[in-house]
């Protein structure tokens, strides 16, 4: 009878600590993803990308106020005539946390470890494929030279990793590689001071941060196992700051007293994945995709018979934007949106004919089956922990059945999700990607060339391969005038829609919130407007400093649907102890 | 059918009748039940299935109780009032499945435990133990995040982990049985292994079985309730359990949509209660110890 006493349990939350006291001012901050890994070279997940942007100093960055690039470990950069050399001058006086110092050798060894070794490839692999050679001639130059002109040279989201503790690893993939003693130095504004897996991440202020120190002590990352416990704890004061919220979250926290909420334009794209047929790197096929995903015609009906504006409208509640190519609005000059020809529409009759059309009948059972007599039964791969894809799964597998294509729903966990869309073994599932200011790497993950070297690596998002598309991505990654590359990134992103690897589905809003009367000065990027968590960057939380006299700890925000979820859950333990009780007094009075 | 064997049962079933009649919350109990019963059968008849359908919802979503929406709607707008409604064929289903499965191993292995003395009693004794002293919910949730997931997984999940509890009573009971002298003397007669079990041991453990299983089915309710809270459940079926689930990973409870998270709470709680009002009567009839103590 256990069983029942995890509901109320699930409601509380984790039990964290009361407020710290007053000489240490802690930022603690809800995580609903989990962590993949913490090593910068592995870290796939959103959540583990944007702790390690805390933990380590790029070379430039893109600015909090408008994501042009700004100096990192980098304080000048220039480009040769030909475009082809980039000579980086590193930040004089910048030190490790343990004292060392940063030298240009650091981010060659980075840099080129990436480019030797698969394993160190599989979170930035995207940046480097196009380098051909980087060398540190001194300490304070660092010369990268690359086999074309590359646009994203100062947009090149990668950790620089002191060379002193790295260049001992051998096996990137290893679990050791997520301990402390590795990750946990770093020349960022904050470095990781502790991790408990599925538990906390607490992150230390870098007094010796080239920036000046945070004007908050401690950072930490607390895993909260749905959005509805860290809200409860964000209304409670147990929490500073939660990201992710759903629609029904956001609008119940707008208005509440001490708490600040934040809506911006995401940098996400929500996608269907549809198997095309993995292959690794060689060609050879990997994972166990259904067959009929590889026919393009399929993927198409597909698209036709997903309605993404319902999606956005219901499921969304409407916090959320039409989807048209990989490069959501936010970033407006790569933006691509295809025009009303060229669109899928929702119209399931269309979808229905063109796969009669392509062979596909449909059998006494009302579900169609290939010319090879195997039937259209897909997966549907998606995230138990998120409440997009438990109620999406619902709606794409009605408009799928519609069209003759059983679905069988299977949600599992973040790390499952990632597993198996990496290995290819998925028919259909939903997933999604940050972008960054640079579409470089969004779009560099589609090519042939980030197919996986390992089944299981993680750099290739759809195993989407094709010679159009990788020759508009070589044209857009070597135009240096900016209105050319966009019109090339503009046009890889057509041909990625016209062949449908995967369908972007849209672009969420990013709905935050967080308590205004203990912290104040969390930047947005871009300034006024964008995120706070999860930015290409630091600045959010760096910024952060405490309120004056700020309240602690206010406990008197329990909502009345909290109260009434307790209810529920103390009811349902009341009446499960009661029949275990009385189960037991019976199995008492029975026995020998 | 007129043999004497069969009157002599349907004698002692209306004795069993006249004094469960006598007990008013079991009566109740079981009113309530079989009201619950008839209606999840009929719900495919009185009521339309397409409500069900997220796609063709026609409320607006967490809609609070209104004339139209009697319990108001959940978050992609479908009636609560119609979910309930057909979330008690599932968690039905699940209950009665799972205990027959549960009841069938446990009266099984009590039996041939109790039975058969000597080693065969050891090892299933040994067996019985190892599953009574095993986290059931933990063992249920492995299993069920290992096989494919549907209801049957579910089934399965339940029904393995909640037998312990039959054996042992189911054991205690048969030796009491077998050690009257009508047992040793058919043994003496001639009587077979197969001859006393089933014409002797199991008539005379049935009734404590039957009771014994309405009860079984009130926990298997809510060990399907939780697997599904927990998003172990078929996720293609409304059953209390994912609705429970999806109210708050959608953050309705935070919303306060106090309607989405009391009908199949509530729901739970009463159908819990009218099996274990019932499993309780029927204890009281047919225990002779308890009925001595009264």
């Amino acid at each position: 009878m256990l069983v029942v006493l995890a509901v109320p349990l699930l409601i509380a939350g984790p039990v964290t600590q009361p407020a710290q006291a007053q000489s240490e001012t802690v930022l603690r901050v809800a995580l609903i993803q989990e962590i993949d890994h913490l090593n910068p070279f592995t870290a796939s997940f959103s959540s583990s990308a944007m702790i390690g942007r805390f933990a380590w100093e790029f070379l430039t960055l893109p600015s909090a106020e408008d994501a042009t690039p700004t100096g990192g470990v980098a304080e000048d950069w220039q480009a040769s005539d030909d475009k082809l050399t980039w000579t980086f001058t590193i930040r004089e006086g910048m030190t490790w946390s343990d004292g060392e110092p940063v030298t240009a050798e650091d981010a060659a060894f980075t840099f080129n470890r990436i480019m030797s070794d698969p394993k160190a490839a599989e979170a930035n692999g995207s940046y480097v494929e196009n380098f051909e050679k980087v060398t540190a001639p001194d300490e304070r130059t660092l010369v990268i030279k690359t086999k074309a002109p590359q646009a994203s040279m100062t947009a090149l989201d990668i950790p620089i990793v002191p060379e002193h503790l790295w260049s001992d690893v051998t096996d990137m993939a290893a679990p050791e590689t997520d301990e402390l003693d590795l990750v946990g130095v770093g020349s960022g504004p904050f470095v990781i001071s502790e991790y408990r897996p599925n538990e906390i991440v607490t992150l230390e202020a870098n007094p010796d941060y080239w920036r000046g120190a945070p004007q908050i002590d401690e950072l930490q990352f607390v895993k909260f196992e749905n959005a509805d416990a860290a809200v409860a704890a964000l209304k409670n004061g147990e929490v500073d700051f939660v990201n992710r919220l759903t629609q029904a979250q956001f609008d119940s926290l707008e208005g509440e007293d001490g708490i600040e909420t934040n809506q911006a334009s995401g940098r996400r794209y929500r996608e269907l994945l549809m198997n095309p047929g993995a292959t690794n790197i060689e060609g050879q096929p990997i994972g166990d995709g259904h067959p009929a995903l590889r026919d393009v015609e399929v993927r198409r009906a597909i698209a036709q018979a997903i309605d993404p504006q319902v999606l956005v409208d219901k499921v969304l509640g409407g916090y959320g934007e039409l989807p048209g190519g990989l490069v959501p609005p936010i970033y407006e000059d790569f933006h691509y949106m295809p025009s009303d020809e060229d669109k899928f529409t929702f119209d399931p009759a269309a979808a229905n004919r063109a796969l009669d059309e392509a062979g596909y009948r449909k059998g006494p059972d009302g579900v169609r089956a290939g010319a090879d007599g195997r039937k259209l039964e897909f997966r549907l791969t998606a995230r138990s922990s998120e409440d997009y894809g438990l109620r999406a799964s619902d709606y794409l597998a009605g408009w799928l059945g519609d069209i003759g294509i059983k679905v069988t729903k299977n949600l599992v966990s973040d790390n499952e999700v990632d597993e198996t869309t990496s290995s290819g073994n998925y028919d259909l599932a939903l997933s999604g990607w940050g972008t960054n200011p640079d579409p470089d790497y969004i779009l560099g993950k589609q090519t042939c060339a980030s197919l996986p070297a390992t089944s299981g690596s993680s750099s290739s998002n759809a195993f989407f391969c094709d010679e159009t598309y990788d020759e508009l991505y070589a044209k857009q990654a070597a135009a240096l005038d900016p209105a050319t590359r966009a019109e090339f990134v503009k046009q890889a992103q057509a041909r990625y829609y016209e062949q449908v690897p995967s369908l972007v589905l849209d672009y969420d809003n990013v709905l935050e919130a967080y308590r205004s009367d203990r912290f104040t000065g969390l930047q947005r990027q871009p300034e006024g407007e964008g995120q706070i968590m999860e930015q290409t960057g630091y600045w959010g939380f760096y910024g952060a400093r405490p309120v004056e006299g700020g309240a602690g700890d206010d406990g008197g925000g329990v909502s009345a649907g909290t109260w009434v979820a307790i209810g529920a859950g103390a009811l349902l333990v009341l009446v499960g102890g009661g029949t275990a009780l009385a189960r037991r007094r019976s199995a008492a009075d029975d026995r020998e | 059918m007129t043999s004497p064997a069969w009157q002599r049962r349907r004698t002692a079933a209306g004795q069993l009748w006249r004094e469960f009649r006598t007990n008013r919350g079991g009566l109740i109990g079981l009113g309530v039940l079989v009201a619950i019963v008839v209606l999840a059968v009929l719900a495919p008849l009185i009521t339309d299935e397409g409500g069900l359908d997220v796609i063709t919802a026609t409320g607006s979503p967490l809609e609070p109780p209104s004339g139209e929406y009697w319990l108001g709607t959940d978050v992609d707008g479908r009636s609560v009032l119609l979910l309930t409604f057909w979330g008690a064929r599932v968690s039905l289903l699940v209950g009665f499945a799972a205990t027959i499965l549960s009841v069938f191993i446990g009266t099984l292995v009590g039996i041939v435990a109790a039975h058969f003395r000597g080693w065969p009693s050891a090892v299933l004794l040994r067996i019985t133990d190892f599953f009574l002293v095993l986290p059931s919910l933990v063992l249920a949730i492995a299993l069920s995040s290992v096989l494919t997931k549907g209801i049957w997984t579910i089934v399965l999940a339940v029904g393995v982990t909640s037998w312990p509890a039959t054996a042992r009573l189911v054991r205690a009971q048969t030796l009491t049985i077998e050690s009257r002298p009508y047992i040793e003397r058919a043994t003496a007669l001639g009587g077979g292994h197969g001859h006393i079990i089933g014409k002797h041991v199991l008539p005379a453990v049935l009734p404590l079985v039957l009771a014994n299983t309405t009860l079984v089915v009130g926990s298997s309710i809510i060990a399907e309730s939780t697997l599904s809270f927990l998003g172990l459940g078929d996720p293609t079926v409304v059953s209390w359990g994912s609705m429970l689930q999806t109210a708050l990973s959608s953050g309705s409870v935070t919303a306060g949509a106090w309607w989405y998270l009391l009908p199949p709470g509530l729901a739970i709680v009463v159908i819990v209660l009218s099996f274990t009002l019932v499993g309780r009567a029927l204890e009281t009839v047919l225990n002779p110890r308890l009925k001595a103590g009264r």
